[in-house]
């Protein structure tokens, strides 16, 4: 199932590649339906119990129960590669935002491209396909693989439909993320290796995998390889710039995908793979990975303060939002990853938002230079309502899903290190102080140059918009079903640090 | 339904008033607005009042009413359950009570402007906020409110949004208020580390059970709830934003930055006393930052010119008052206190917006004078307001603030020097609300009023004038055994001498005042005020003792500058230079791409020449 959640991608994709010389309008339906489809798919997931194919597939897992959907086909036997896709509550979570924030991606750019659209929906597909594999695959090698998949079609989205400076800003993109999917491919390998050393077997099996570091001493090496790979992609100060030329440069849909859905596979992956992997060397690197999360709370805050671009504001806050992050993997304990769980999802909703409110201005105005806006409150009032929203919700107020996340990291990151939480926190002033301004330059004051005549939000977007408002005031008084759901995998993974959960 | 029932209403009313504004803003009449806003609040001033008679029936000291659970996370369980006691009833019916009158008054005062939906939706979801935060049983729920307040805060001093120096008064009321409320998080995540939950009750029992009085952690956990609770009550160090919030419409001051939000401090203070009980030191820190910002507040008031400026000075001074109160462990006349006080500022805000309203917003009080005959019900709500504000005997404010001058002389050693502090800022006090009656409505007519209140706003006015008159004679019955008091004994033997002096000094500086004035009447009052105004002195008193000036130099400027200075990214310099430094050399080897074969064999020769010479130097 998994499996055909990825190959439904895949085709899809073709099929809006080849749709386009039908009737332009065609390619974004396709991507449309296909997402939906996927959606009905992943709807099923989790309602069976686990085959005993799949049981005997989660072999070595500490805690098998916790897995909902598990499959395993060979690939390459010799060297004990197999397409091995597993998720447990984390995994499904993160899928389930993915195919969402997919469709706000296609609905954000319903009319905005205009140019080959086929090949536009295509490549947006082909990213979700390989990302929903990133949170699926259990094998190292399936996984890298994946993970240079989901690249390359966003390489793609931004290089063709991207704003001015479009080819720098893809490059910037390519090389980061190649050159630290390098580091991770040499920590892979290594790994395998350690492992082969040891007992004699080839495996890229995570389960297998997942005590080979201990007591090896390249495991520090080793956990390097992969929180780099993750810290760039979170991203993490000092590895971020990629970021906001990324961001700024994108089509909407771009954006929404990289800041929704990209940045995530950061955090899973410091999840996943780098803490369970190397729990020793994870331990031990504590206190830099928390200090740099509470430097990228802070200092993305300062820089998105200082901004004129929208989309480059909303670009640094992210890095500012993915700090929290950081910092409450590292804090190990269950509030603290919660937190961080928590934080993904509604970073998710609330900067797909807000990035799909600068595309909608862009697309009105022409410009994201918020010196030539002001004043779109009384031009636009059912856009201001909005971003006053989303920009709200992003500065951490409570009632919504972002605050639930932020509060609970520095709750618990309060408890295993006193002076980076107050550092982090704050980051909570300096939120207040940019999203606010974003507000003033943008929605406030008398109305700025470009803003004649501009039209508010159609229905389409307005509706898109509704539902992504529901989503973070669900997260925000309800968030208890996403605890229950990640509850399972959150407790297996601090008993393997053997602290206390 | 039992009685108890309707507290869930109390926030619900409100809430669903803003829902209601917010999706039908543009296609309700003005009039529809109207009633649905106030209704919302009349709604649920009703049902408190039933609660209230269900929970006063019944002999609990406390009722609450578990709406859901909102997460439970690792032993961190918060509900979203309403807590009622005395002092939550207390709160809740000065908030809905005063809200509503303030939301009718509104209704006329708001009559025509732009975004009158606008406006009721944002004031509706206030009241909501601040039952949360006074009915929450449990500090994040309590945090959600205070969050809560503080947005809806925003929004409305920012109301008129065209003007960028509202929504400077605005953003700075929310940073500054943050700051104070990061502070109080991390109180929270402190009380949460040492004492394993944040449910008011069990909490404050965990306190008294783990920490002995004058303990290190209990001291911090005051301190921090402290940082918060100044914030928002506008206190000494983070008080600035307050006088700048007048930019929103008067209705607002009366209601957010009089009445309710800005005493969400002195509330979180007395809701958290046992605490406090405990860090002797904290609650000293409390009753100094309530002296020093009385005092401070006081003088600024003194020498404002405008005349909702001298209202802001003068709530920021009456909210020491109860910060003081609290500092001394007088409870009950810190609440007292902030009962009466909502009373007389929201009549003496609503009353100054009336005049405001008849001269075209015109807010100087330099430019008024005379209007005692013309607008009449302003006037005379005015002249109790400031009677109540100046502590004269038999008024409302005269009560509280009695009680809390007697508790400071109490107080061991540092108590003559409370005493004589908030004594001295007493006359003060009684010195500014006369100077503000006589500029505004003695003397010449300067500027012709227009026009005057409907019923919809002369009614407000009236009761709310009738509480500030007989609020002291029942207010006290109502709060007296709301919290245990530390200290004061209810209707102690005070001595005589101290008891009378303190009751004198207002009266002696409204006689004092008055007869400066009147002697000055012959050479114009106003010309003799304006003179005294522009000394160097007056300018430092009415800027506000040069903190903004100060914080302006110290955080807000280096802030901007350093932002801006690193706009382009500092981090992303290696970056760049390595791709530049690759550059470079891609097109330093390009060039020996010539393809010319002469420069080829050159460099060929070159080469082996010099890869012999290295090979035979190294033997």
């Amino acid at each position: 199932m998994l499996f055909l959640l990825i190959l439904v991608m895949l085709a899809g994709g073709i099929c809006a590649l080849l749709a386009e010389r039908v009737d332009a309008r065609l390619p974004r339906w396709i991507a449309l339906i296909t997402i939906v489809i996927d959606a009905g798919l992943a709807a099923t997931l989790g309602s069976t119990p686990l085959s005993p194919d799949a049981l005997a597939a989660l072999q070595g897992a500490p805690e098998p129960s916790a897995w909902l959907v598990v499959e395993q086909y060979a690939w390459v036997p010799r060297f004990g590669i197999s397409l091995l896709l597993a998720v447990d509550g984390l995994g499904l979570l993160l899928l389930v935002l993915t195919l969402l924030l997919g469709a706000i991606a296609v609905l954000a750019s319903w009319q905005e491209v205009t140019r080959r659209q086929g090949f536009f929906e295509a490549n947006l597909l082909w990213t979700l396909g390989g990302v929903i594999g990133v949170f699926c695959a259990l094998d190292l090698f399936a996984f890298f693989v994946f993970w240079e998949v989901m690249l390359v079609p966003m390489y793609f989205l931004i290089a063709i439909w991207g704003h001015e400076q479009r080819a720098y800003a893809a490059m910037k993109f390519f090389l980061f993320t190649q050159i630290s999917g390098l580091l991770m491919l040499l920590a892979v390998v290594g790994l395998v290796w350690t492992h082969y050393a040891a007992t004699g077997d080839w495996t890229f099996n995570y389960f297998a995998l997942l005590g080979a570091a201990a007591g090896s001493p390249w495991a520090g090496w080793l956990m390097l390889g992969f929180l780099i790979a993750f810290l760039v992609k979170l991203p993490s100060v000092p590895f971020h710039s990629w970021l906001p030329d990324a961001h700024t440069q994108a089509p909407t849909a771009g954006s929404v995908l990289l800041a929704g859905i990209l940045l995530k596979t950061g955090g899973y992956g410091l999840i996943r793979f780098v803490v369970p992997l190397f729990p020793d060397a994870s331990v031990e690197f504590a206190f830099p990975a928390m200090l740099l999360g509470a430097l990228s709370v802070v200092y993305g805050g300062v820089l998105a303060f200082a901004q004129d671009d929208f989309k480059r504001l909303v670009a640094y806050s992210s890095i500012s939002h993915m700090g929290f992050v950081l910092l409450g993997v590292f804090a190990f304990n269950e509030l603290a990853l919660q937190g961080a769980i928590m934080q993904m999802v509604a970073h998710g909703l609330s900067t797909a938002a807000l990035f799909m409110l600068a595309g909608a201005l862009q697309h009105r105005l022409h410009t994201r230079d918020m010196s030539r806006m002001g004043g779109l409150w009384n031009q636009a009032p059912r856009m201001g309502v909005f971003a006053l929203f989303f920009v709200v919700a992003s500065l951490g107020m409570p009632g919504l899903g972002n605050f639930v996340g932020e509060f609970l990291v520095l709750l618990g990151a309060f408890q295993a290190q006193v002076a980076l939480t107050v550092a982090a926190a704050l980051g909570l002033v300096v939120a207040a102080v940019y999203a606010l301004v974003l507000m003033q330059r943008a929605f406030y004051g008398p109305p700025g140059s470009a803003i004649l005549g501009m039209a508010d939000f159609d229905g389409r977007e307005t509706g898109t918009m509704a539902a992504m408002v529901l989503g973070l005031l669900v997260l925000g008084v309800h968030p208890q079903p996403v605890f229950d759901l990640t509850a399972p995998m959150v407790r297996v993974l601090l008993a393997t640090l053997g602290g206390t959960p | 339904m039992s009685g108890l029932q309707a507290l869930g209403l109390v926030p619900l009313a409100p809430l669903l008033g803003f829902v209601v504004l917010l999706l039908g803003a543009r296609h309700l009449p003005d009039r529809v607005v109207a009633v649905i806003a106030s209704t919302a609040i009349g709604v649920a001033a009703l049902c408190a009042f039933i609660a209230g008679r269900a929970f006063l029936a019944g002999d609990a000291a406390t009722a609450t009413l578990t709406l859901w659970s909102w997460l439970a996370v690792d032993g961190f369980a918060p509900a979203v359950r309403l807590h009622l006691d005395g002092l939550s009833l207390v709160m809740t019916g000065v908030i809905t009570g005063v809200g509503f009158l303030i939301h009718v008054y509104a209704t006329g005062y708001m009559r025509g402007e732009a975004g009158y939906a606008r406006f009721f939706a944002v004031m509706n979801l206030f009241v909501f906020a601040m039952l949360l935060l006074v009915l929450a049983d449990d500090l994040l729920l309590l945090y959600l409110g205070w969050e809560g307040v503080g947005l809806c805060s925003f929004l409305l001093i920012g109301f008129y949004h065209e003007e960028p120096a509202n929504g400077y008064a605005a953003r700075k009321a929310f940073v500054i208020t943050r700051i104070g409320d990061t502070a109080m998080a991390l109180g929270l995540f402190l009380l949460f580390r040492e004492l394993g939950t944040l449910r008011i009750a069990p909490m404050l029992d965990a306190a008294t059970l783990a920490w002995p009085e004058g303990s290190p952690m209990a001291t911090l956990a005051c301190l921090l709830l402290l940082g918060g609770a100044v914030g928002k009550s506008a206190q000494l160090p983070l008080q600035t934003w307050l006088p700048d919030a007048m930019a929103g419409p008067t209705p607002v001051s009366a209601l957010i930055h009089a009445a309710t939000m800005v005493t969400a401090g002195v509330y979180l203070i007395a809701r958290t006393h046992p605490l406090y009980l405990l860090a002797p030191d904290a609650q000293f820190a409390v009753a100094l930052v309530g002296l020093a910002t009385l005092f401070i507040a006081a003088f600024s008031a003194l020498v404002q010119t405008d005349l909702k400026r001298i209202l802001a000075y003068s709530t920021m001074s009456q909210i020491g008052y109860m910060f003081l109160a609290l500092g001394v462990g007088a409870w009950s006349a810190a609440i007292f206190h902030l009962m009466t006080h909502a009373f007389f500022k929201a009549l003496l805000f609503l009353s100054a917006g009336s005049v405001i309203l008849s001269l075209h917003h015109e807010q100087d009080v330099r430019r008024m004078g005379g209007l005692w005959r013309r607008l009449p019900i302003p006037f005379l709500c005015m002249l109790v307001g400031s009677a109540a504000l100046a502590a004269l005997p038999l008024t409302s404010g005269y009560f509280s603030k009695d009680l809390i001058l007697l508790a400071a002389w109490e107080q061991g050693d540092a108590g003559p020097l409370l005493w004589g502090g908030a004594l001295l800022a007493a006359l003060v006090t009684a010195i500014y609300s006369t100077r503000m009656m006589w500029l505004v409505f003695f003397g010449p007519l300067r500027t012709e009023p227009h026009g005057q209140d409907g019923l919809d706003m002369s009614l407000p006015l009236g009761v709310l004038a009738l509480a500030s008159l007989g609020g002291g004679w029942f207010g006290f019955a109502v709060v007296a055994d709301v919290l245990p008091d530390q200290g004061i004994g209810h209707g102690a033997d005070h001595d005589a001498l101290i008891a009378g002096v303190t009751a004198a000094v207002p009266i002696l500086g409204v006689v004092g005042a008055l007869w400066w004035y009147r002697s000055r009447a012959g050479v114009g009052v106003d010309s003799a005020d304006a003179a005294s105004a522009e000394s160097a002195p007056a300018r430092f008193l009415r800027g506000g003792w040069g903190f903004d000036a100060l914080y302006a130099t110290l955080l807000e400027r280096p802030f901007v500058l350093a932002a801006r200075a690193n706009r382009r990214d500092l981090v992303d310099l290696p970056f760049a230079l390595t791709a530049a430094t690759a550059r470079v050399l891609h097109r330093t080897l390009s060039a020996t791409q010539t393809g010319s074969l002469r420069w080829y064999a050159t460099s060929m020769a070159i080469g082996l020449l010099a890869a012999f010479a290295l090979a035979l130097g190294l033997r």
